[in-house]
C-alpha cells in the first residue's frame, strides 16, 4: 500500500462514519415525526367522538339489496349545465378523483365520459368528519350525492360539465372500490410519448387488457365502443333501407368453409365439429332461397397463429351478399354506396367520440369520396412499378405493398377508401367468377381503409358444373363440398358479396394501431380472458 | 326513286289489308325509313354546314357528328397531331388518369369545354366524386361531364382518365403523375395543360404569346378584376375580333375558350360588342360549350 491509499482508505472510513451519524438522525426524527403522528391521529378520533352534528349526512350505505324503492329522481351528470343553477339535486356517480384541502375537500364526480367538480366544505351543512370521509373515499367509489348546483365564475378546464360545480349536502358511499388499483385512469389515456417526457406513467396494452373493466371506464374506451355501436347501427340501418334482410347463420358447422386450414375445431358429441370462418355458403344459400339480398352481423373464427396488429381469433363480421342482375359492379355500388354512408353518419354524428380518441391518438381524420374510387389491379401494378416495386402480373399484393399502394392512391386521389377490382384469378378462392374477357384475371375485388384490405368479395361462381371444373382445378376434394355445390344445382341467381370486421374498420376508420384496441375482450393465440 | 318506293309501298299496303302477307313489304318499309333517316342526317349536315358559314374554321356540331360516322370523323377544329404516347408517356396498360380538385364554389368552365374537347379525340373515361372535405354538391356539379359511359365498367378501355373531385381547395389543382409531377394549381395551368393534348401550342413564339396574354387577361382581368377593368377587356376583345375571326388569328384556340368562359362567368355576355357577340355564336356552334353553359344556369 502507498501512503496515498492509505489516506484514502481513512478518508472512506471517515465519510462512513459521518452517513451512519446521519442515518442515525434521521431514524431519530423519523420516530418522533411517528410519535407526534401518532398523538394527533388519537387526537382526531377523540375529535370524531366529539359531537358530530352532521352524522346523518353521510356515511358507507348498506348494501342495495332492494330494501326500498325510492322515488328519488337522479341526474344525469351531462345534464348538469347552468340552467340547473341554485337547485338541489341527487346524483350518483363514481369519485374520479379527490383532494382535501384543510377545511374542504374537491371531488371530481364521473359519469361514463362526463365528469363534474364536487365540493364538500366545512360549515353548516358539513362538519369537518364529513370532509374528511370524503376526502378518504377510495377512487373508483360509486356514490350518491346531494349536492346544490352552483354556476362559476371561472370555466373548469379539467372538467367536461364547465360551467357548473356542485356543493355537496350529502354523500353516501352505494360501492367502495378497493384502495389500491391496477391501472390509474388517467394513466391510461395519456397520450403516447407525453409520459416520457414528463416521468409520468403510461400502462402498456396487456395491463389495460388484463384490467379491461377499468380500462373500458376511460374517455377514450367509452368514445370507442360508443363509436363501434355506431358503425353497427349505421350499418344495419342503411342495409334495411337498401331492402337487405338480416339472416342468422350457423357458427358451429360440420365442414370447414374456406379450403380447411386455419379452422378450430371442437368436440361435438361422438363427433368433431368446426368453428364457422365465415358465414359465406350460409350467406349464398339465403340467395338460391330467394332471399335477393342479405346481410348479417356475427362472430367470425380464425385459428391463424398469427400474433400482428390486426388478427384476432375471434372477431365480429359484418357480411354481405346480394344477387345482381347483369354485373357484379352492381354489387361492388352497393357495398361502397353502405361503407360511405358508414363514414357520412360517423363524421356527421360521432364528432365528440372521434375528437376524444384523437386526444390520446391523434390521427389525420378518416377522407373519402362519393361515389367510391374503383382501381383495377394492373392500374395498382402500374402505380407500384412506376414507385419501384418489381412484381408479376399475377402475384398477390404483400401487406408492404399493400401500404404504399395506398399511400400512392392516397396521395392521387386524397381518399383512405377504395376498391381495387380485377384480382389475377390465381389468388382468389375456387369459387371466384373468372373475367369473362381474360383468363387471367377474376371478377373479385379488396376495399381498403388507410391503405389495409378490410374486405374481400368476389362474383361467385353460381353454376354448379364450372364450380366443379373449379375445385377440380384447385385440388380441392369434391365429396367435402358436395353440400356447397349441390346448393347452386336447383336454379341460382348470379351473386357477390363480401364481408368487413367491424374491429378492423373501426381501428382504421379512427387511424388506432391495434386491432385490441377496438375489440371488447379481445382473443387471440396469447390471449383467452378476460 | 323515292317517290317509286311510296307507290309501291302503298299498293303493298293494300294488300296487306285485304289478308294477303307479302314478305317484300316489310323490306320495303324498312328501306324507306332507312332513306328518311339519311335525308334526315343530311338536313342536320347542311344545317351544320351552314353554321360554317357564321363560323369560320368550324365543323360539324357534336349531335351531326355522332349520327354520321362517329369513328371517321376528327375534328378540324383543331389541327394538328397529338399522340398520348409521345405527351404522356407510355401507359404500362394502366389507365392515364388526371385528377382535377375543384372547389364548388368555383366550377372550373374552362376546363368543362377541354374535357368536351378531349372526349371527342380520344376515348376519356370521365367520373365525378365529390370529396369528403364538403358536402351537399348541387346535381348540376354532380352531372357536369355528362352521362357515364355505357364501358365504365372496363377501365383499361379507355386512353385517358378525367376524375373531377370536388373538393375543399383553396385552389383549383390537378394531378397527373405523383412521382414525376408536382400538383399544378390554378385554373389556367390546367388547361393549358389539358390544351395541349389537343392541339400542339403555336410554333409562332410571337402567336404563342399572344394566346398566354389572352389567357392571362381572361383569369386576371375578366374574372376577378372589377367592372371597369372587364369593360376595357371587352373593347380590346372587340377590337382583335374585329380583325381576325379567333381571338389569336385565324385558328380556334385556348384564348377563346379562356375569354368565352371568363365573359360567362362575368355575365357579361348580353352587354357585349357586336363583335364580341358574333364571335360569342361562332364559339356555341363549336358544340363544346354547353356544359358550361348549362352550370351557370
Amino acid at each position: 500500500m502507498t501512503k496515498e491509499e492509505v489516506q484514502g482508505a481513512e478518508e472512506e472510513q471517515q465519510a462512513q462514519s459521518k452517513k451512519a451519524l446521519k442515518k442515525q438522525q434521521k431514524e431519530a426524527e423519523k420516530a418522533a415525526k411517528k410519535a407526534e403522528k401518532q398523538a394527533k391521529l388519537a387526537a382526531e378520533q377523540q375529535s370524531t367522538e366529539e359531537d358530530d352534528f352532521a352524522k346523518d349526512r353521510y356515511g358507507v350505505s348498506a348494501m342495495v339489496q332492494s330494501q326500498q324503492k325510492l322515488d328519488r329522481a337522479l341526474v344525469r351528470v351531462q345534464d348538469l349545465t347552468p340552467e340547473k343553477a341554485d337547485q338541489l339535486i341527487w346524483l350518483r356517480a363514481r369519485v374520479h378523483t379527490s383532494r382535501a384541502k384543510g377545511k374542504q375537500c374537491f371531488l371530481v364526480l364521473r359519469q361514463q365520459q362526463f365528469n363534474v367538480q364536487a365540493l364538500v366544505a366545512v360549515g353548516d351543512r358539513a362538519s369537518k368528519q364529513m370532509v374528511k370521509f370524503a376526502a378518504n373515499i377510495t377512487k373508483e367509489s360509486i356514490v350518491d350525492v346531494e349536492a346544490s348546483v352552483r354556476k362559476v365564475e371561472q370555466k373548469i378546464e379539467s372538467c367536461s360539465q364547465q360551467d357548473v360545480e356542485l356543493h355537496i349536502e350529502r354523500i353516501f358511499v352505494i360501492s367502495q372500490a378497493e384502495p389500491r388499483l391496477p391501472l390509474q385512469l388517467e394513466d391510461a389515456v395519456r397520450p403516447d410519448g407525453e409520459g416520457e417526457e414528463e416521468g409520468r406513467a403510461t400502462v402498456n396494452q396487456d395491463t389495460k387488457l388484463d384490467n379491461r373493466v377499468i380500462d373500458l371506464r376511460t374517455t377514450t374506451s367509452q368514445a370507442i365502443f360508443r363509436l363501434q355501436s355506431g358503425v353497427c347501427q349505421l350499418f344495419r340501418d342503411t342495409l334495411t333501407k337498401k331492402g337487405f334482410v338480416e339472416i342468422q347463420t350457423p357458427k358451429i358447422i360440420s365442414a370447414a368453409s374456406e379450403g380447411g386450414a386455419n379452422v378450430f375445431t371442437v368436440s361435438y358429441f361422438k363427433t368433431s365439429a368446426y368453428l364457422a370462418q365465415s358465414p359465406q355458403l350460409y350467406k349464398q344459400m339465403c340467395i338460391c332461397a330467394d332471399f335477393d339480398k342479405v346481410f348479417c352481423v356475427g362472430p367470425v373464427f380464425r385459428a391463424e397463429d398469427s400474433n400482428t396488429h390486426r388478427h384476432l381469433t375471434e372477431f365480429v363480421g359484418l357480411d354481405i351478399e346480394l344477387a345482381f342482375n347483369y354485373h357484379y359492379h352492381e354489387v361492388i355500388d352497393s357495398i361502397t354506396d353502405t361503407m360511405v354512408q358508414i363514414f357520412k353518419g360517423l363524421r356527421d354524428n360521432f364528432q365528440t367520440e372521434i375528437q376524444t380518441v384523437n386526444k390520446q391518438f391523434p390521427s389525420e381524420p378518416f377522407k373519402f369520396l362519393e361515389p367510391t374510387l374503383r382501381l383495377e389491379y394492373i392500374e395498382a401494378l402500374a402505380m407500384l412499378r412506376a414507385a419501384g416495386v418489381e412484381m408479376g402480373d399475377e402475384d398477390d399484393l404483400s401487406t408492404p405493398n399493400e401500404k404504399l399502394l395506398g399511400r400512392l392512391v392516397k396521395e392521387k386521389y386524397d381518399t383512405d377508401f377504395y376498391v381495387l377490382d380485377k384480382y389475377p384469378l390465381a389468388v382468389r378462392p375456387f369459387y371466384t367468377m373468372p373475367d369473362p374477357n381474360n383468363p387471367k384475371y377474376s371478377n373479385s375485388y379488396d376495399m381498403f381503409m388507410r391503405g389495409e384490405e378490410i374486405l374481400s368479395g368476389a362474383q361467385r361462381i353460381h353454376d354448379a358444373q364450372l364450380l366443379t371444373e373449379r375445385a377440380i382445378h384447385h385440388q380441392i376434394d369434391l365429396e367435402k363440398i358436395k353440400a356447397y355445390i349441390d346448393s347452386f344445382r336447383y336454379g341460382a341467381p348470379p351473386h357477390g358479396g363480401g364481408g368487413i370486421g367491424l374491429e378492423r374498420v373501426c381501428m382504421l376508420y379512427l387511424g388506432l394501431h391495434n386491432v385490441r384496441q377496438t375489440s371488447m375482450f379481445p382473443r387471440d393465440p396469447k390471449r383467452l380472458t378476460p | 326513286m323515292s317517290m317509286y318506293q311510296q307507290g309501291n309501298s302503298c299498293t303493298s299496303e293494300h294488300a296487306l289489308q285485304n289478308g294477303e302477307v307479302d314478305p317484300a313489304v316489310k323490306a320495303l318499309e324498312a328501306r324507306q325509313d332507312e332513306i328518311m333517316r339519311k335525308l334526315y342526317e343530311l338536313k342536320a349536315a347542311v344545317e351544320g354546314l351552314a353554321k360554317t358559314v357564321t363560323t369560320p374554321d368550324a365543323d360539324l356540331d357534336l349531335t351531326v357528328s355522332s349520327s354520321l360516322s362517329s369513328q371517321s370523323f376528327s375534328s378540324t377544329t383543331l389541327k394538328g397531331t397529338t399522340d398520348l404516347d409521345t405527351l404522356l408517356g407510355k401507359d404500362q396498360g394502366a389507365l392515364r388518369d388526371i385528377v382535377v380538385n375543384a372547389n364548388p364554389a368555383q366550377p372550373p368552365l374552362t376546363l368543362l369545354v377541354l374535357h368536351s374537347l378531349l372526349s371527342q379525340r380520344y376515348r376519356v373515361l370521365s367520373t365525378v366524386h365529390v370529396h369528403s372535405s364538403v358536402s351537399n354538391v348541387p346535381p348540376q356539379l354532380l352531372s357536369c361531364l355528362g352521362p357515364r359511359h355505357a364501358d365504365s365498367y372496363a377501365r383499361h378501355m379507355f386512353q385517358l382518365g378525367f376524375t373531377l373531385i370536388w373538393k375543399d381547395v383553396p385552389k383549383l389543382e390537378m394531378k397527373f403523375s405523383i412521382q414525376n409531377m408536382c400538383p399544378i394549381k390554378g385554373e389556367a395551368s390546367v388547361a393549358r395543360f389539358l390544351f395541349k393534348l389537343l392541339a400542339p401550342y403555336p410554333s409562332d413564339p410571337a402567336l404563342a404569346t399572344l394566346v398566354d396574354s389572352w389567357v392571362d387577361t381572361a383569369f386576371f382581368q375578366l374574372a376577378e378584376g372589377s367592372a371597369k377593368e372587364r369593360a376595357t377587356v371587352l373593347r380590346a376583345l372587340n377590337s382583335a375580333l374585329g380583325r381576325n375571326p379567333w381571338l389569336a388569328g385565324p385558328e380556334f384556340s385556348l384564348a377563346d375558350i379562356a375569354c368565352y368562359c371568363c365573359v360567362l362567368q362575368s355575365g357579361s355576355m348580353s352587354s357585349a360588342p357586336t363583335n364580341v357577340q358574333r364571335w360569342l355564336k361562332s364559339c356555341e356552334n363549336l358544340g363544346h360549350f354547353g356544359p358550361a353553359k348549362l352550370l351557370l344556369q
